[in-house]
């Protein structure tokens, strides 16, 4: 990659950009700070960044509000900062067109790894469709699943459910954007499905389906492939 | 030995409560005459111009000079509340403007002639009540009042005098007087005033009287005036006494009883009570004995005026239901320790007596002999016996013409069948057929229906069966005697089936009474909400009192709420409302058919809980015109302080339950400050000196330092979330608005995510899971209970030395998930163990500080899914958290797993 990557933080906690700032640019990211709703809105449309981080709680507007008026001219990736631990909350965010979340507090190698993903997404970092974990292999091309290369047979619902975690590898992927693709359904009392089915894939594919590696549960909003 | 009797302390709180009553009211000066145009005006002005250039804010209200010029001339000067005029039947009448001088509230108001009737449309009849409702507002009253006027002293005055007082002011108005100025001039020089025309006369009826004026009369009136007066002084000296050193005759010495009818006699017997029992400092009691007769509205309205007049004069009212009033009467002798009774002189016929089983007189004397008998005569006027019709009157029942309808046919069929077999049996056996007929008349019919049934057989034997036939000769003796015990048994049948009747009434209403009561504190009683039970019961008062009823309710903030009128049953307009309002600030009953604002369409009745009043029932009448009898407005005031008291619970509780959130909130709050000192300072501290030391240069470079630093760093930083963490789990489950996400969760999945946030605080035990290979589908919130078993967790490595196995158990029992958390520590002493769920608590001797919430977290979360939570220690040691969770039904499952 000949191009810096530049990365928007909006927040108003001088600290907090601060400890952002440290950790990012030291894993040579390009960085500009915004210390309100407005200054952020502005600049993001000078600064052209490849990734926004965004604070919820800011002085001037909500953080929700500056995220709906970015996504209205922009598709850039927006990881958002919360302090609420209110799953509700997080899958409004979600829902609004943020690409994730990280609860306050959180450690510096979370942080990067996120930023990671979201870049990734967008194709800043190159993906592949293969999913390379540890001893876990899924070539979604080929729709094939191997444990220390070892091939394992999945169902086809299961292997639905995994090749949605696989393409967002990396990323929450939501309980209700699962159910909707894989079975239509939107009510959350369905959810024992999707229960079920991850369990099923975990026997498969954890050495300790008790201990998950892979399939992480994201607890109230859903599941992540790391 | 008088140094040594102590203060009675009882006495001395009674004082302080009067004084202290006293000190928020007006006070009352009271300007009293022996008659007319002894000066009690001019006097009045006087005084009040004295106050007046003291510097007071003085009014007039009302002052009468009957154009004497004199007094006039007092009148300028001092500022004047003018007239209210009223508009009634065509004709205007001038009040005094009670709403003005309430809203004006001056220091002292002036209101001449106390014992003045308002015109109707006024609020209260009498003025005398508005004075008082002047004081209750705490403005000073002077105010003018002739001796003739005073309720007790009627009867006496008009004996002197001959002329009958329809004015009259209760007695009790003179207790409530500050002062009592005796405004005196000796009978000879009012006369020399009459004659020099310097004396208004009063109104037509005295003038009329015009040996009204005379010197013994006016003396007479004088003597009155004047031991009125002595009998205050006496009484105030008393009362200082009383407080100072005298035991307290009160409890002790007298208690006078008076027996009240529906006869006009018994006001004067009431007032005869209450003279005596004000000499003798005793409390008094008049007691009504409904025995079942039916009262027309003149004898029920009368009723209604005595009581209200005792209750005037401060008796205890009690009013009871029973057939026979002297065994009534001993009953309230003993229950209320009475020593003396008073009553009326019997009126009734020596045969009336001997049917009835003698006076009341003498049945009271034989069968009470511990307390003294005092008899009161009638006036002349008043001495007449009730007729028999008025008698009979009282006892006739409702059914009206048809009974005699009926009567008649019944006694033509009897002479139609005597006719046709009179020839077989004979014309006397005939007689004795009519008088069964009579007999069986008077079983069921009325006393009047029996003696026209008596009547009609009478003459029909008589013209068609006696000979000779068709004309009413009688010749035999015995068809004589015959005929006149077709009365005899019709008297006597129909007196004795009727007593019975009454009876029968008397218990059904009774009955019927206890029974409605009864529902009524079911309904209470079986109501979640205030407002469910309020409107069922206004419901069934209004179904059984023929009204609209409904309630307005005080708000929080202590006033009426009248928008939440319309849910309880009744629309007020803004006049009404206005009637509501006052009875509600003074808490008196209001409107239609009471004494203040009558005109109104409903009756207000406030409603009082033990200690404060809490709202106004509204009672409005279908029809505007009928009357309450006694016993239909005592079960509406028992219902009415049923429902006070009720409510008031009701309010209680919810601020009980306010309180109980109030003083949870102000812990948390203390907690929050003892956490920020400890819990939070602690980790602060480590972060604060680790990084002051890594600003050394030297430290820096050392590089396993810089480790180790991080490591506290990031420990601290844990720690100081924790905390955070439980206060605000705690505050958002205390607070009450939180609800559940209900869904399938996997549990033995939400253990191992549990578990791997952990592990930096579980690295150093060992943590062995049971019965979680397979999935556990259970409905719960998981974010919740993530944190409840997180919380178990963490407690069990808190409390457990390092290298030990904390163990995760997971049971399925028969409709049951049971998951326990056994840790290798010390456990906890068995009698810490009820209370370690408790909020805030936290077991003696526990090393590190802690929010002591932790637990009560888990018992919330638990709890909010319908679960429990249990405690107990393990052999060989170590604690064991339980926690119980119902296993709902299993979901469908999806068929691509079912056919594997």
């Amino acid at each position: 990659m000949t191009e810096e990557l530049r990365i928007l933080i909006i927040d108003d906690e001088l600290a907090i950009r601060h400890t952002l700032r440290a950790s990012l640019e030291s894993s040579h990211y390009k960085i500009s700070e915004a210390v309100s709703g407005h200054d952020g809105l502005k600049k993001a449309s000078e600064f052209h960044p490849h990734l926004v981080l965004l604070d919820l709680g800011l002085p001037d507007m909500n953080g929700y509000e500056v995220l709906v008026v970015l996504r209205k001219w922009t598709r850039v990736p927006i990881i958002v900062l919360t302090v609420t631990d209110d799953e509700t909350t997080k899958v409004r965010l979600l829902d609004a067109g943020a690409n994730d979340y990280l609860t306050k507090p959180f450690g510096g190698k979370e942080l990067l790894a996120r930023v990671r993903v979201s870049l990734r997404d967008h194709g800043h970092i190159e993906a592949t469709p293969v999913f390379k974990s540890g001893d876990l292999e899924i070539n979604l091309n080929l729709r094939k699943v191997a444990v220390s290369d070892k091939t394992i047979k999945l169902t086809n619902t299961e292997f639905e459910v995994l090749a949605l975690l696989v393409r967002d590898h990396g990323k929450v992927v939501p309980t209700t954007l699962i159910m909707k693709k894989v079975w239509g359904v939107t009510a959350e009392d369905q959810s024992h499905y999707l229960r079920i089915y991850i369990n099923q894939i975990r026997k498969k594919i954890e050495v300790n389906p008790s201990e998950p590696q892979h399939i992480i549960t994201e607890p109230g909003v859903g599941y992540r492939l790391v | 030995m008088s140094e040594e009797r102590r203060l009675d302390p009882d006495a001395l709180l009674r004082n302080i409560k009067e004084s202290e009553r006293r000190s928020s009211e007006g006070k009352l000066r009271v300007f009293l005459g022996m008659s007319a145009g002894v000066g009690k005006t001019y006097a009045m002005l006087k005084a009040a111009h004295q106050r007046f250039n003291e510097g007071l804010d003085v009014v007039i209200g009302v002052a009468v000079t009957h154009g004497r010029v004199e007094t006039e001339a007092l009148l300028s000067g001092l500022p004047l509340i003018p007239l209210k005029k009223i508009h009634y039947r065509e004709t205007d009448f001038e009040e005094l403007d009670l709403d003005a001088i309430l809203a004006r509230k001056p220091k002292l108001v002036i209101i001449d002639e106390l014992a003045h009737s308002n015109a109707a449309g006024s609020r209260h009849e009498k003025r005398y009540q508005d004075v008082l409702e002047i004081l209750d507002a705490g403005i000073d009253v002077y105010t003018a009042l002739n001796v003739q006027h005073l309720e007790s002293r009627k009867d006496s005055v008009e004996a002197i005098t001959g002329i009958s007082i329809r004015e009259t002011v209760p007695d009790s108005i003179l207790e409530r007087a500050t002062l009592v100025e005796l405004v005196d001039i000796a009978p000879t020089e009012l006369l020399k005033r009459l004659k020099e025309g310097k004396v208004y006369l009063g109104d037509k009826a005295e003038r009329a009287a015009d040996h009204f004026f005379k010197v013994d009369r006016l003396t007479a009136l004088r003597e009155i005036a004047l031991r009125m007066t002595a009998e205050r002084v006496d009484q105030e000296l008393q009362n200082m006494a009383s407080v100072r050193l005298e035991p307290n005759p009160w409890q002790t010495n007298e208690r006078l009883l008076v027996a009240v009818s529906h006869s006009p006699f018994s006001e004067k017997l009431i007032r005869a009570t209450r003279r005596l029992a004000y000499n003798l400092e005793a409390p008094w009691i008049a007691v009504h004995v409904n025995t079942g007769l039916t009262l027309n509205d003149k004898d029920q309205a009368q009723l209604m005026k005595n009581l209200n007049l005792a209750r005037e004069l401060k008796a205890e009212v009690i009013s009871t239901t029973e057939i026979d009033v002297t065994s009534a009467l001993k009953r309230i002798c003993r229950t209320k320790n009475v020593t003396q009774v008073i009553v009326g002189r019997p009126t009734k016929s020596w045969l009336r007596e001997l049917i009835e089983g003698g006076s009341l007189l003498d049945r009271l004397i034989q069968e009470i002999s511990d307390v003294d008998v005092h008899v009161i005569r009638k006036d002349h006027e008043m001495n007449h016996s009730p007729s028999l019709t008025e008698e009979i009157s009282h006892y006739k029942s409702e059914t009206g013409p048809v009974k005699y309808w009926y009567t008649f046919c019944f006694i033509m069929a009897i002479s139609v069948v005597s006719f046709a077999i009179e020839g077989l049996i004979g014309y006397r056996a005939v007689g004795f057929i009519f008088l069964l007929a009579v007999l069986i008349a008077g079983m069921f019919g009325s006393i009047g229906a029996v003696l026209f049934s008596a009547v009609l057989s009478a003459t029909t034997w008589n013209f068609f069966f006696i000979p000779p036939r068709f004309t009413f000769n009688i010749q035999e003796p015995d068809d004589i005697i015959l005929c006149i015990s077709f009365f005899v048994v019709a008297l006597i049948t129909g007196f004795l089936a009727n007593r019975i009747r009454f009876h029968e009434r008397l218990i059904r209403e009774r009955e019927e009474r206890t029974n409605f009561l009864y529902e009524i504190l079911r309904d209470i009683a079986n109501a979640q909400e205030k407002s469910e039970f309020i409107t069922k019961v206004a419901q069934r008062v209004g179904n059984l009192l023929k009204a609209d009823c409904g309630v307005i309710l005080k708000s929080a903030s202590g006033e009426l709420q009248f928008d939440k009128t319309n849910a309880y049953g009744v629309s007020l307009s803004e006049k009404e409302t206005a009637v509501v309002l006052w009875s509600f600030q003074n808490q008196k009953q209001a409107g239609w058919s009471t004494d203040t604002l009558s005109q109104s369409k409903a009756l207000y009745i406030p409603m009082k809980g033990s200690t404060e009043t809490i709202g106004v029932f509204v009672f409005q009448p279908f029809k505007r015109f009928r009357k309450l009898d006694l016993e239909q407005r005592n079960l509406l005031h028992s219902i009415t302080r049923q429902l006070g008291v009720s409510i008031e619970r009701h309010f209680l509780t919810k601020r009980l339950t306010e309180n109980q959130r109030l003083k949870d909130s102000e812990q948390l709050h203390q907690t929050l400050l003892n956490s920020i000192s400890h819990e939070m300072r602690t980790p602060l501290t480590v972060m604060l000196g680790t990084a002051a030391e890594l600003e050394d240069d030297q430290k820096a470079k050392d590089f396993t330092y810089v480790k180790e630093a991080a490591h506290n760093l990031v420990e601290a930083g844990d720690r100081l979330n924790r905390v955070i963490e439980n206060l605000l789990d705690m505050s958002r489950l205390s607070s009450g608005i939180l609800s559940l996400k209900l869904e399938w969760h996997d549990l033995s999945d939400l253990i191992g995510v549990v578990i791997s946030k952990n592990t930096k605080n579980l690295k150093k035990f060992k943590i062995v899971t049971q019965g979680l290979d397979d999935m556990t589908l259970v409905k719960i919130d998981f974010r919740l209970m993530e944190h409840a078993i997180s919380n178990l967790l963490l407690n069990a490595a808190t409390y457990s030395p390092p290298e030990t196995q904390i163990k995760i158990r997971l049971i399925k029992e028969n409709k049951k998930l049971i998951l326990e958390v056994e840790d290798e520590g010390p456990g906890i002493p068995q009698e810490f163990t009820s209370k370690i769920f408790d909020k805030f608590y936290r077991v003696p001797g526990t090393p590190t500080g802690g929010t002591g919430l932790g637990l009560s977290i888990v018992k919330s979360i638990v709890e909010f899914h319908n679960g429990s939570v249990g405690f107990r220690n393990c052999e060989p040691q170590g604690s064991c958290f339980r926690i119980e969770l119902p296993q709902q039904e299993g979901p469908e499952i999806p068929t691509e797993i079912q056919s594997r």
